[in-house]
């Protein structure tokens, strides 16, 4: 399996509390910020075009047969994601040259890039093959940008149903322009929940899976499984799901720009343990701040 | 509360339009153009328009949420305007009056708003789903999305659309490739949960991947054009859920039926659907999976 290595002597500690405590930030990632700052909006507007050129080929092959191939046994990818990906990385790096890239096809041909503070571009160049493979419409374009392993520019956008999802760090978060808040949703019994079958299929990880979502059924409204990590985490930023987790997932590209996009919209995102998120674990969890303590308490309470 | 809402209607707790709502109606009816006819000479094309301008005027944006029954009363309204003998079976009106039995007769079976938890959190799979049956049988159906546009009609013997354009179901053949949407429901008893999650993990070992977008016409939808393989659904509300779905999926060359493998009933509150390909298999394996 795919596994992101970061800088090992601080990796739990500086990443994760940095997230959330920028006067911690080591003085290297410091000036790496301080440098890109009043470039954001570039960086930004920067991966909204290669989103959308990455959207137009998607779009293209969206009502076409594809050609599947098997990453695992219902881990699928197809022409379109490795197009995707090489389409968006040409154009970034024709702009950032000195910046680093990360991305699930790449990574799945050539072996692990390590996350480094350096600004790196995390890239899923389409989140949701299997929808796109069947024509269900939840499929997206995930771009995230971290300085110092930190996520600080999300752009998602599902070229289907034409929804862009941006956010820069302290600067909001948006639909098509539009400011989005997470839910005000206090009550756990009123809460939607979505959460992802997941690519194994070994009867371990599917009892521990069904047995969770057993569990949480007596606790939440409902259930909704739409087969898009990072379309989970703008549906949480923009209110219309309530809480999310999910566990085993490819990599840190699925939830790189989700992640800044949810904490934009005033949501938290953690660890399904109450831990603090971390970017390379594939393990996320996100709710609005209201729920989070009783979520985390309610998927403790299988495990 | 979300910010989408439903019915037009800004008033009224009586099946009434307003004058607004009204020539509203009257708008769109003379969009089609048609000539009044006497009701013994309307075709299944009439009832299909009618089925959709109601669809249409239910889906429609405003700034005042309405309630499902309002929804309702309009769609009746604008149904009974031109086909006064028809029977009427709706979501809304038997939560309120009780059951009414399903006849022969031409019955318009509605469901003014299936997908509600979506609606109040504000997820984009909701959507308007009437059906007319004929003798017991689905024959003209319209499912209509008003987020994402999208506008699902049939009648019996004359294929199934999506705006306008052709639909039918998937290619599929392996169970293993293809994929399964169903829903956890509304009850929250332990023995219906562990049956349900039981069931779904049951599955798993055997489809690419489950899907839960909670509403059942829409599912429906799915199938007919190719998104989704395979559906079931135990214990959801009513015949509304399904009877325009269950004329949509035939119409685009898949099987409705009950997921013990024998025919579907329409008020069984029991459907499965399938392409035609995978049915053997998908009754198989949800045999064992109870």
């Amino acid at each position: 399996m795919l596994n992101v290595k970061g800088n090992s002597s601080n990796r739990q500690t500086s990443a994760t509390r940095s997230f959330f405590s920028p006067n911690l930030i080591a003085p290297f990632s410091r000036n790496a910020l301080m440098a890109a700052k009043g470039s954001m909006e570039e960086l930004l507007s920067a991966a909204v075009d290669a989103a959308k050129n990455a959207g137009e080929i998607i779009r293209f092959g969206f009502h076409e047969t594809k050609h599947v191939e098997h990453k695992g046994v219902v881990d699928l990818v197809t022409e379109t994601d490795k197009k995707c990906e090489e389409v968006i990385f040409d154009y970034l790096r024709s702009k950032y040259p000195g910046h680093k890239f990360i991305g699930e096809e790449t990574t799945a041909a050539c072996g692990i890039t390590e996350l480094t503070d350096e600004p790196t571009w995390i890239v899923d160049p389409l989140d949701g093959t299997t929808n796109f493979v069947h024509g269900f419409p939840f499929v997206c374009v995930s771009i995230g940008f971290t300085i110092g392993r930190i996520p600080t520019v999300g752009v998602i956008y599902n070229p289907i149903m034409d929804e862009l999802f941006t956010a820069i760090r302290g600067k909001g978060a948006f639909l098509n322009g539009n400011p989005i808040t997470a839910s005000t949703q206090t009550e756990l019994v009123k809460s939607l929940l979505a959460t992802e079958a997941g690519t194994k299929r070994d009867k371990s990880t599917l009892d521990a899976s069904t047995n969770r979502i057993n569990s949480l059924l007596f606790k939440v409204r409902s259930l909704r499984m739409s087969g898009s990590c990072a379309l989970n985490l703008c549906g949480v930023a923009c209110g219309r799901l309530d809480m999310f987790y999910e566990v085993g997932f490819g990599g840190p590209w699925d939830v790189a720009a989700g992640a800044v996009i949810v904490t934009e919209a005033g949501g938290l995102v953690f660890d399904p343990s109450g831990k603090e998120f971390d970017l390379t674990s594939q393990r996320v969890a996100a709710s609005n701040s209201l729920l989070k303590n009783a979520f985390v308490e309610a998927l403790q309470h299988e495990e | 509360m979300s910010q989408y809402v439903f019915c037009a209607l800004k008033s009224a707790f009586l099946p009434i339009p307003s004058p607004n709502q009204e020539s509203r109606i009257k708008n769109q009816e003379s969009r089609n153009k048609k000539q009044e006819k006497m009701p013994d000479k309307y075709s299944m094309e009439d009832f299909l328009a009618k089925a959709v301008d109601a669809a249409k005027i239910a889906g429609e944006v405003d700034l005042v949420t309405e309630t499902d029954k309002k929804c309702e009363d309009l769609i009746f309204y604008h149904l009974k305007q031109q086909f006064p003998e028809h029977k009427f079976v709706g979501e809304e009106t038997t939560a309120a009056c009780g059951a009414t039995e399903l006849t022969e007769e031409p019955t318009w079976i509605v469901d003014p708003l299936d997908g509600t938890t979506n609606f109040v959190h504000g997820f984009p799979f909701v959507c308007v789903s009437i059906g007319l049956t004929i003798g017991r049988i689905p024959t003209v159906g319209v499912v209509y999305n008003p987020i994402m546009d999208e506008l699902f009609t049939a009648i019996r013997g004359k294929g199934a659309f999506l705006n306008g354009k052709a639909i039918k179901v998937s290619s599929q053949t392996e169970l293993v490739k293809a994929l399964l949407a169903t829903e956890v429901g509304t009850k929250r008893d332990k023995a219906t949960v562990d049956e349900t999650t039981n069931r779904i993990n049951s599955l798993l070992f055997k489809v690419r991947s489950v899907r839960m977008c909670g509403s059942c016409a829409l599912n429906l939808c799915g199938i007919a054009c190719g998104r989704l393989d395979l559906f079931y659904e135990l214990g959801f509300g009513g015949p509304w859920d399904v009877a325009a779905g269950a004329v949509i999926v035939t119409e685009a060359g898949g099987l409705v039926f009950d997921p013990s493998g024998k025919d579907f009933d329409i008020t069984s509150q029991r459907v499965a659907a399938s392409n035609p390909l995978l049915k053997g298999a998908f009754i198989e394996t949800l045999k064992q999976s109870e």
